[in-house]
């Protein structure tokens, strides 16, 4: 299996704080994988760490089998779009597709054009007469006209309305279709990212909680209801990740790993939503990578 | 050519919304053996779904012989939906009326009725997986 | 890398194109003219006849002197502004060259393209330093020009103001400002803390070595003459001079900022304004000979370049590696 990013025990102190702490983590080739938390949680501190723009504290990180450490060759190879997508102001389209030209060996400038042509963004206006969701579309062409192999897009529509939004995911979508990119883009809004992502990273207060490939993630978790009684050993309940009771009824939220035959307890599906929620109100540092995929 | 649609608000997997609207389609002949389904790419950017969610609708439909995949070319519907012939569901139709009606006498309520086919459903057809896998 | 650079700083050029064809619109014309009522009113010739004696009795050159210099002194003053021009320069280039992009967040744009930070700054750098030390030089000659014949009427080129607008000091104070604005910069990342920081760190080097360092970094030298009689030292000498004063015959300083000359003892009487320092007292004065002109002017720029060669070194350690 191939690892487009690999994390060891990967950690980012400012000052005093963690912003990231005992972070490991894969994501294998090819899949559009979501970085999922709350604000503040290290995500992106994740992503600019992958490229370059931070340093680690302490622990390893692998992107594309290279330490990210002011390598050309790799920022070659990666694509990125930073938060709030900062653009020059005074440039116009046509000359940040120039830029890109000049600055990248990879670049495909029809590709770029093509691109601007079809989203219907004008070459020669400026990005400061640009919407919100043309400066996201404009940042988004520029980072895929690289043909890159990874794709890192720190909160690229948090600020997008639901037009702009689903226009991006269109792009992206299309362009992930058309070749080998590994795309890993993060959000606090799970909503965003649920048709589009097959891999999963949730970030809680600078720790992963959670990590697998969606479908392996929610074949294996289960909600389990039934008469209410204190918890004990499930044949077939790997972990009870959140359980609530009512005076009559207990509902689990667990992690399986084989079937619950226990007549006792009735077995729901759940969906991506219901889990990572779940994970994310009951976070635990260092707590198990699961569901790697195949 | 079929267009898709995807409602985000159901419980079904995207992926498996794709293989009903497609067997809907045979169902009621908007397509036809022959036909070609939409590439991967153009439903992946039009729906803004994962790419492999579509591969993986082609793939289970393909296994169930419905489509074939020509690489280069594309995925092609290479025969009609076999069903159940008409005469068998209507035998199961009737049963089926029999059996509400006796689940009424007995006192149950629609929601009770749901709840009681749903869960029998569920470990039926998982008794029945395990027994296929066990031979 | 080169195309990025210059789209981004094609402005400053500009500015600074126009600014010294703006200059030379004024000082040409006006220099020109100066020249021409130098020789005309008849000053040159006398400097010329004065030569390089040391000591003067009676008039000397000082009417026409001063009569050329009251006609010019506006302007001249008006040049001592452009003491300030290394500075603006300083702020206007090298404090916004890398606070701004990390202020408005393009540092993340431009940092992941396949370009090294070292590669960014060696060249962004590069063109800046480049155009600074040709427009420097172009004002610094130019004023350099300008002043000539007001140096020559007795204006030492050497005296504060006037020596900092001249010969090579001004192109390295403006790589200095320049330095100090990317540094600047890079400490405290945006652009008017890093503006703000490099006005005080200027000025407060610019002074110290004013006011303090540049009188000593030659030795001194005394001129003496006697406050009895008649002769007086050449104003037109170009030296330097920054401590006057009167000592009595011991050598004791009796007063300092003031030089007097009185006749000779009348009947054994001394003159009044003499007396009181007793027999055989005379003026002195500290001062930098007009030949030193050219050291001075090359031990200053060397420091202050070599000062910004440090700031530009720890500039670009600070991209390399502590913005991260």
């Amino acid at each position: 299996m191939n690892l487009a990013l690999e994390a060891h025990s990967l950690g980012k102190r400012y000052k005093r704080n963690w912003a990231l702490r005992d972070c490991s983590l894969q994501v294998p080739a090819g899949r559009v994988a979501a970085l999922v938390g709350p604000n503040g949680a290290g995500k992106s501190t994740l992503l600019n760490l992958a490229v370059g723009l931070l340093r680690p504290t302490e622990g390893t990180l692998h992107v594309l089998g290279r330490r990210p450490d002011g390598d050309r060759d790799l920022l070659d190879r990666v694509g990125f779009v930073a938060q709030d997508t900062p653009l020059y102001p005074d440039f116009t389209v046509s000359e940040l597709i120039t830029m890109g030209a000049r600055l990248n060996r990879r670049w495909d400038t029809p590709l770029a054009r093509d691109r601007m042509e079809q989203i219907g963004i004008p070459l020669d206006r400026r990005v400061e007469g640009l919407s919100g969701g043309q400066r996201a579309q404009v940042a988004l062409t520029l980072a895929l006209a690289k043909r890159p192999e990874l794709l890192l897009l720190d909160e690229p529509v948090a600020s997008l309305d639901p037009l702009a939004r689903r226009e991006f995911m269109q792009v992206l979508m299309g362009s992930v279709a058309d070749g080998d990119t590994t795309v890993l883009l993060s959000s606090h809004l799970l909503g965003d990212l649920e048709r589009v992502c097959d891999y999963l990273i949730v970030l809680q207060t600078a720790h992963v909680q959670l990590l697998g490939g969606v479908d392996e993630l929610v074949n294996e978790h289960k909600a389990l209801t039934g008469p209410r009684r204190q918890r004990a050993d499930i044949a077939g309940v790997a972990a009870v990740i959140r359980e609530s009771h009512t005076d009559k009824q207990t509902t689990l939220l667990v992690r399986t790993n084989g079937p619950i035959l226990d007549p006792a307890w009735t077995v729901h599906d759940v969906t991506l939503e219901d889990l990572v929620l779940a994970y994310l109100a009951y976070p635990a540092p260092g707590r198990a990578v699961l569901g790697v995929a195949k | 050519m079929i267009e898709f649609l995807l409602d985000g608000h159901s419980q079904v997997a995207p992926y498996m919304q794709l293989v009903q609207q497609v067997k809907q389609g045979l169902r009621t002949g908007l397509i036809e053996p022959g036909d070609q389904l939409p590439k991967v790419r153009s439903v992946a950017e039009s729906l803004a779904i994962n790419p492999n969610t579509v591969l993986k609708a082609y793939r289970h439909l393909e296994a169930e012989g419905l489509v074939e995949g020509r690489p280069g070319v594309g995925t092609f519907v290479r025969r009609t939906l076999a069903g159940p012939s008409l005469a068998g569901q209507a035998e199961l139709r009737r049963e089926l009326v029999g059996w509400l009606r006796r689940a009424r006498t007995a006192g149950l309520e629609q929601e009770d009725v749901v709840a009681l086919i749903q869960t029998t459903m569920r470990a039926t057809f998982q008794d029945d997986e395990k027994r296929e896998e066990i031979a | 890398m080169m195309w990025l650079a210059w789209r981004q700083h094609r402005k400053q050029a500009l500015f600074a194109a126009v600014g010294l064809a703006a200059l030379a619109a004024l000082v040409i014309p006006t220099g020109i003219s100066m020249r021409n009522a130098f020789t005309d009113s008849g000053l040159a010739a006398c400097l010329r006849g004065l030569g390089t004696t040391e000591f003067l009795r009676g008039d000397g050159c000082d009417s026409l002197s001063d009569m050329f210099s009251g006609r010019y002194e506006t302007l001249a003053t008006l040049s001592m502004l452009f003491v300030f021009l290394p500075l603006l320069v300083g702020l206007f280039w090298g404090a916004p060259l890398v606070a701004r992009e990390l202020e408005h967040g393009t540092h993340r744009l431009v940092w992941t393209q396949g370009v090294s930070r070292m590669h960014w700054a060696g060249v962004k750098l590069g063109l800046v330093l480049a155009v600074t030390v040709v427009a420097a030089g172009g004002y610094a000659l130019m004023v350099s020009w300008w002043l000539g014949p007001l140096n020559q009427a007795g204006q030492s080129r050497m005296a504060e103001l006037s020596f900092d607008v001249q010969g090579i000091a001004p192109v390295a104070y403006t790589l200095f400002a320049v330095a100090l604005g990317v540094f600047a910069g890079t400490v405290w990342r945006r652009v008017m803390p890093a503006m703000a920081a490099a006005l005080v760190g200027f000025l407060a080097l610019r002074l110290v070595v004013l006011v303090q360092l540049r009188g000593n970094f030659l030795p001194a030298h005394e001129r003496t003459f006697p406050v009895i009689g008649q002769e007086r030292p050449n104003p037109t000498l170009g030296d330097w001079t920054f401590s006057t004063g009167i000592k009595n015959a011991a050598g004791e300083v009796m007063s300092t900022g003031e030089q007097i000359q009185c006749g000779p003892a009348v009947a054994g009487r001394p003159d009044a304004i003499c007396a009181p320092y007793g027999p055989g007292a005379y003026n002195f004065e500290l001062y930098q000979p007009a030949g030193n002109y050219w050291p001075l002017q090359f031990i200053e720029a060397g420091l202050f370049t070599a000062v910004a060669a440090v700031l530009l070194f720890l500039a670009v350690r600070q991209i390399r590696s502590r913005i991260a």
